[in-house]
This record gives structure tokens, sequence and C-alpha cells, in this order.
């Protein structure tokens, strides 16, 4: 029986429910571990990465991806009241496509370099283009980028040096190693647990298509393009800021109509208490 | 001098247990749940802190993002948000923009290059309180019913509301399996520096074999997870649009709610009103 690793939905489903969890219990550790700081050099714990690799080299890689987002947007962000709003669409998808193309590239397990290559070009796609959106976000955010003193080679800097450390030392140390380590351990051990087959080179997906990484770049665009969003806005608000000026009466307008709007909806409630005392309002 | 810093490290140690974090998180999610803003609708919370998570990056007006500031604020201690949550917040403004600040100072920045990063960090600060208050002053079931009634996938609120619940019987699994590789295995002396390296490094590696066993077991328990919803057709209810109405029946817009909405207005109204004026 050779099929193709193709995972019928529940299955999807189970691989799916696999990474989140571990992914979001390990995103919200290292939410809470401090940092250590040894001069510029900052030796965070940055993700632990290696969860949906691992899993995305042996299950499913779409799955794990979307499993790995999610469970870091849900436990570490939501959970903790970190959300921010546009950035974590662009993590999102950052991490989904790091993820996807590290797990597709492995054909066979077994194979120990190709799973190294995989883990660590997996890393350094997600960085990268988190790198190149952050620039750009410190670039839309800050009104005369250019014209204030130091500030567009410190983000360079600091956003570029951030990017290198993240890649040479959460990379290799806490994506790169144990994720050599855990593979071949797991691998015919935990596919029994979901019901599936290993994966061999029969049964991979067959090799990185030009689709897949089309599909990645756009992508990277729309992450690229929720931060461009911020340009077009910028725009906007300049429009309302001209309106704002010439409209203090409006502004005044829009503290009279809130006061009302206040004291309706006060009388009203008062009203519904006493008539109605037992209605949990 | 050395006696209290080896007080304070040991009082910061003995608060940063897995113990303490645990019941932060918990308490974060499910602590608060008699607050004025977890009673709210979920929707209306979701509107506005949709407005408030955008409009800010687009205005570069001081006086009106320090109203905006003051109003997430006040929500935020009507939310009695968790402490550990609120340091969180303190510390990542402190790394987007004051860190910045520090760098820029060694290219010549001055002065002048803080007026920009406070406009940033007011904004930076005002997005995250709006969340914080939002996502941490609502209960779980509550957001995820609000994020399906705007439509959101059914995936997400499954990942909500699955999260919430399992996430304390995997940080007790997780520490049990760490708590046995730690009596198993032999610490390094860490007294010397070159033994404190080697007691990192040590750490870490507990910490990567703890996740072997803990995701063979998750597989198991995820397998039965999605078993038991498939027993009770979770895939086609997901996507039928009876039960998702059924669902979302309890969802109800009170006096309250309306209090709330037309309260921000107005305070947005009295913030544009004195940016016109100055």
């Amino acid at each position: 029986m050779e099929r193709k690793q193709a995972a019928t939905q529940s299955q999807k489903l189970m691989v799916f429910v696999l990474t989140m969890s571990l992914y979001g219990l390990a995103t919200l550790f290292t939410e809470l571990i401090p940092k250590f700081q040894v001069g510029i050099v900052e030796f965070s714990v940055e993700y632990f990465l290696f969860i949906p690799l691992v899993l995305a080299m042996l299950f499913d890689p779409m799955s794990a991806a979307l499993g790995a987002a999610t469970g870091e947007l849900v436990f570490s962000e939501i959970m903790l009241g970190q959300f921010g709003g546009l950035g974590e669409l662009e993590k999102f998808i950052t991490v989904t496509v790091g993820v996807y193309i590290a797990g597709r590239l492995v054909r066979n397990p077994k194979n120990g370099k190709m799973v190294g290559i995989a883990a660590i070009s997996g890393v350094v796609i997600q960085q990268l283009m988190g790198t190149v959106v952050d620039i750009l976000k410190v670039q839309l955010a800050v009104e005369d980028f250019e014209a204030v003193p130091g500030l567009p080679e410190s983000v360079f800097v600091t956003e570029g040096f951030a990017c290198l450390n993240d890649i040479v030392f959460s990379g290799i140390l806490f994506c790169l190693l144990p994720t050599l380590f855990l593979v071949p351990r797991l691998y015919g051990k935990i596919e029994p647990l979901l019901g599936m087959q290993p994966r061999t080179e029969k049964t991979a997906l067959g090799a990185l298509g030009i689709k897949a990484v089309a599909g990645s770049i756009i992508a990277f665009g729309v992450a690229i393009g929720a931060e461009m969003l911020a340009e077009n806005g910028m725009q906007l608000i300049d429009w309302e800021a001209d309106w704002a000026e010439s409209g203090t009466a409006m502004a005044a307008g829009m503290i009279v109509a809130a006061i009302l709007a206040v004291i309706i909806i006060a009388v009203m409630k008062k009203r519904a208490d006493s008539t109605n005392t037992a209605a949990d309002v | 001098m050395e006696k209290v810093k080896k007080k304070l490290s040991e009082n910061i140690l003995d608060k940063i247990s897995m113990d303490f974090l645990r019941n932060q998180v918990l308490k974060n999610a499910y602590g608060n749940d008699d607050t004025v803003i977890a009673k709210l609708d979920p929707r209306i919370l979701l509107v506005w802190y949709l407005f408030f998570a955008i409009v800010p990056w687009f205005v570069n007006d001081v006086v009106f993002l320090a109203g905006c500031f003051i109003l997430v604020a006040a929500t935020t201690i009507l939310a009695r948000v968790a402490g550990l949550v609120l340091v969180l917040f303190g510390l990542g403004v402190f790394s987007q923009t004051g860190y910045m600040f520090i760098v820029s100072l060694f290219f010549g920045g001055n002065w002048e290059t803080i007026v920009p990063l406070l406009i940033m960090t007011l904004k930076v600060a005002t997005v995250s309180l709006a969340s914080v208050t939002v996502f941490s002053g609502l209960d779980p079931d509550r957001l995820s019913n609000g994020l399906m009634w705007y439509g959101c996938p059914e995936r997400l609120s499954f990942s909500i509301s699955y999260a919430y619940r399992m996430l304390p019987m995997l940080m007790e699994e997780f520490q049990n399996v760490l708590l046995s590789y730690r009596l198993r295995g032999n610490a390094p002396d860490s007294t010397t520096f070159g033994g404190k390296v080697k007691y990192l490094i040590y750490q870490i590696k507990v910490i990567v074999h703890a996740f072997y066993p803990l995701m063979l077991n998750t597989a198991k328990r995820s397998r039965t997870t999605v078993e038991a919803l498939e027993i009770k057709g979770y895939r086609y209810a997901a996507v039928n649009k009876e039960v998702k109405k059924m669902k979302l029946s309890s969802l109800k817009v009170g006096y309250n709610d309306m209090m709330f909405a037309a309260i921000s207005f107005l305070c947005v109204a009295v913030t544009i009103f004195t940016t016109t004026i100055i």
C-alpha cells in the first residue's frame, strides 16, 4: 500500500491541535522567560520553533504550520493580552510560511542532513521576512523618518542585529540541534499515535513546487501589504486633521451628542431597572 | 549591597516559579469575570478594540494620543488585569522603543529623537493596553463567541476555547516531566563562571528533552480530543449555520454596553475637541 501522505480531514485536525497546544505552551514560556543581555548581544530564547518544525517534517506540513501560528497567536498573544493587531498578521504569516517550507523540504525524515538544512532554512526564512516587515513598520510609524538624527541607522542596526542574533543563537541552539535530536527519535513512534503511517520518500508530498513558492511570496506580499495600509491611512488622517482644524464646532457637536447619548441611555436603563427589577440587564 | 542583591534575586526567583506562572495565567483567564468589562457584550468590545487598535497608528497628535491612552488605561484598571500581564506590557513597550532610543544615542541622536519616539511609545502603549483590556478582560468563551459572530473562522474560536481549557493541564504535565528529568539528572555545579555556562546548557538541554515525552503524550491526547469532537459531529457543526445561530443566541447588547460605547465616544470627542482648541 503506497498512498501519498495525504491525511484525512480529522487527522489534519489532530496535527493542528497537537502543534497548536505544544507550540502555544512553548511560546507562553518564552514570553515569560526573562532575557539575558550581555552588552548589546541579547541571548533570548526567542522561540521554540523546533516544535512545529519537527511536527511539520513528520506530519502534514500545512496543518502543522497553521497550528503553530494559531497556537502562538492564541496562547501567547491573546491569553496574555499582548495582541498587537496588524503586527500579529505579519508574525502569523511568516511563521506559517517558514514552517511550511521547512516541512515540505524534508522528504525522508531519516535523512539527517536534509532535516538540518530544512530546519535552518525555515528559521532563516521566518526571520528575514520578519526583519523586512519590522524595518518597514518603523519607517511608516515615525514621521519624517529620514530627518530624525540617528534614527534610520539605529533602526537598521538594531533590526539587522536582532535578526542575525536570532538566526545564529536561537536558530542553531533552539531549532537546529533539537530538531536533529527529536526527528529521528520521534520518527515511527509518534505517527501511530495519530493513526498514520510514517513519512517515507515514496509517500512524501513531492518536491517543493513552484506553486508553494509562489504562494509563499504572495503571503509575504500580504504581510507587507498590511503594513502598507498604514501609509494610505496616514493620508486619510491628514485629510481628517485638516477638517479637524476648521471644525472645533464639529468636535463640540460630537461632545454634545455623546453627552446626550450617555444621559438617554442612563435614563432608559433606570426605567428598565425600575419597571422590571428581576430582569438582569 | 551584596546581601540586598542576593535577597532581591531570591525574591524574584521565588515569584517566578512554575506555579506562580500558572496561577497568573489562570487568574488572567478566569479570575476576573465579575468586572464591568467582563460583563460587556463581546461584539461591542471588539469594535471598541478595533478603533483603539487602528486609529492611534495613524494619528501623530500628542494630545489625541494621550487622551486615548488615558481612556484605555482606565478600562484596563476596570478589567482588573493580572499583575504579570502588566509587567509584560511594560517590558514590551520599553523593549520596542526605549531600547531603540538608547541605540540611537550612539548614532548621534539627541533629545530631539525622543519626541517621535515618545509619540511611538504612546501609540504602542495605547494599542497594547486596548488589547489587554479586551483579550484578558473578557471570558474566553465570550471572546470566541464574539469573534465567531464577526465571521472569524471556526478554527480560531475553537482554538481559543481549547487553549484556555487545556493550558493548565499542559503546564502541569510539562512541569512534571521537567521535574522528573531534574530528579534523575545531576545538575552541574554553578558556582564558577564556567559552571554557570554549563548549568545554562544543562537547563536548556533538559527543557528540549522534556518535549520528547510531552510530544508523544500530547499526540495521544489530541487524537482523543479530535475523536471525541468527531463523535459529536464537530466538523459538520462548525460550518452549519443553524448551529452557529444557536451558539450565538446568548449574545445580547444591553444598556451597559451602549453606555460603555457612549462614554468611550464622549472621551474621544473631548480629546478631539481639545486638539482643535490647542
